[in-house]
């Protein structure tokens, strides 16, 4: 009998300094695979960044090995699509996650969504703040009033059957990834919410977990009126045409 | 079918159906006929914005705040920074 393939969960990392995030976001991820006896790899995408991002990511290569660590820097800030197009030619894995350095998403998550994917065969698993035990963490009534309004806004009008449709923390089979980030179009603030839009409209099957969301812990989010307009705009564009 | 088509096909639907009551094309009671009919389009419209801003408030007031998995973040980080000195990497 051939020897059953064994999965393999590759990680795309875009990062643009991230010297103080990278290193412990890393022992997380390492921390979770090991306990969790999966087989892993940590895909960085660096954007040039000035702070030195790319040679703490080089003493990680040095500790971690480089089957487990793999550097695919770019030229400069190139965007979060393109990012995950550029970090998918290097993907040995059947599986790759995509998500944030900043810890808002913390690697234990993984192990769940991981074990949520094999319940059914899942093309995709989203993390999700807004069901069942999720949340956030540094919130104030403010932020929760305009994720909340922007969520509702994007599911009266593009009924995703999703209910967090902008995170960005996600499992995807491997050739899902690939054929559903040809498809999408934005950038910006509206991409994780077209790459889901895009994904359901394709039939991928979809399954959520819920996760904690903590705020970053270093350097602050913006979410402005500009942000706020250009959202909208996304969610409208996605209507007219997915 | 985009979401658009969707939303515009089912609206068309809606008002030509609606029409036809409006205009008594379709046979009803004097009573609804003069006195539900007229008001309709706006108990709807009123229904939908009060069933969203229902939404939202019940969405921000069941929004969970994660208070300890801030705390059990805090905790790992710096075991990480630890684990990580030993290992060669910087960090701060």
């Amino acid at each position: 009998m051939a020897p059953i393939p064994k999965d393999k969960y590759s990680v795309i990392l875009p990062t643009y300094n991230e010297r103080k995030n990278l290193p412990v976001i890393t022992w997380l991820l390492e921390k979770t695979f090991t306990e969790h006896k999966l087989d892993w790899e940590l895909i960085i995408v660096d954007d040039g960044s000035p702070d030195g991002t790319q040679e703490v990511a080089k003493q990680l290569i040095t500790a971690y090995g480089p089957n487990r660590i793999v550097l695919k820097p770019r030229a400069g800030k190139l965007g979060l699509g393109t990012a995950y197009v550029h970090g998918l030619q290097f993907v040995t894995g059947n599986f790759v996650i995509i998500m944030d350095a900043d810890f808002s998403h913390h690697p234990k998550f993984i192990a769940e969504f991981i074990a949520k994917q094999k319940t059914k065969n899942y093309d995709i698993v989203t993390g999700t703040r807004y069901a069942g035990d999720g949340g956030v963490y540094g919130w104030d009534f403010k932020r929760k009033l305009v994720s909340r309004g922007a969520n509702l806004l994007a599911s009266v009008v593009l009924r995703p059957n999703v209910s967090d449709l902008t995170g960005s923390f996600r499992l995807y089979k491997k050739h899902v990834l690939e054929k559903v980030i040809q498809t999408t179009e934005s950038k910006g603030y509206t991409f994780q919410m077209e790459m889901m839009v895009r994904a359901r409209a394709l039939g991928y099957s979809v399954a959520e977990v819920p996760i904690s969301f903590v705020d970053r812990i270093y350097g602050d989010s913006k979410l402005g009126g500009d942000e706020i307009v250009e959202y909208a705009k996304g969610v409208f564009n996605l209507w007219l045409k997915v | 079918m985009t979401r658009a088509i969707e939303t515009i096909s089912a609206l068309l639907l809606f008002s030509s159906l609606y029409l036809a009551a409006f205009l008594g094309l379709i046979p009803f009671p004097a009573k609804v006929q003069e006195e539900i009919i007229p008001v309709l389009p706006f108990w709807a419209l009123v229904s939908f914005g009060a069933y969203l801003l229902f939404s939202l408030g019940w969405g921000i007031f069941t929004f969970n705040d994660t208070e300890a998995a801030y705390h059990e973040l805090v905790t790992e980080i710096q075991q990480a920074k630890k684990e990580l000195r030993v290992k060669g990497v910087d960090v701060d």
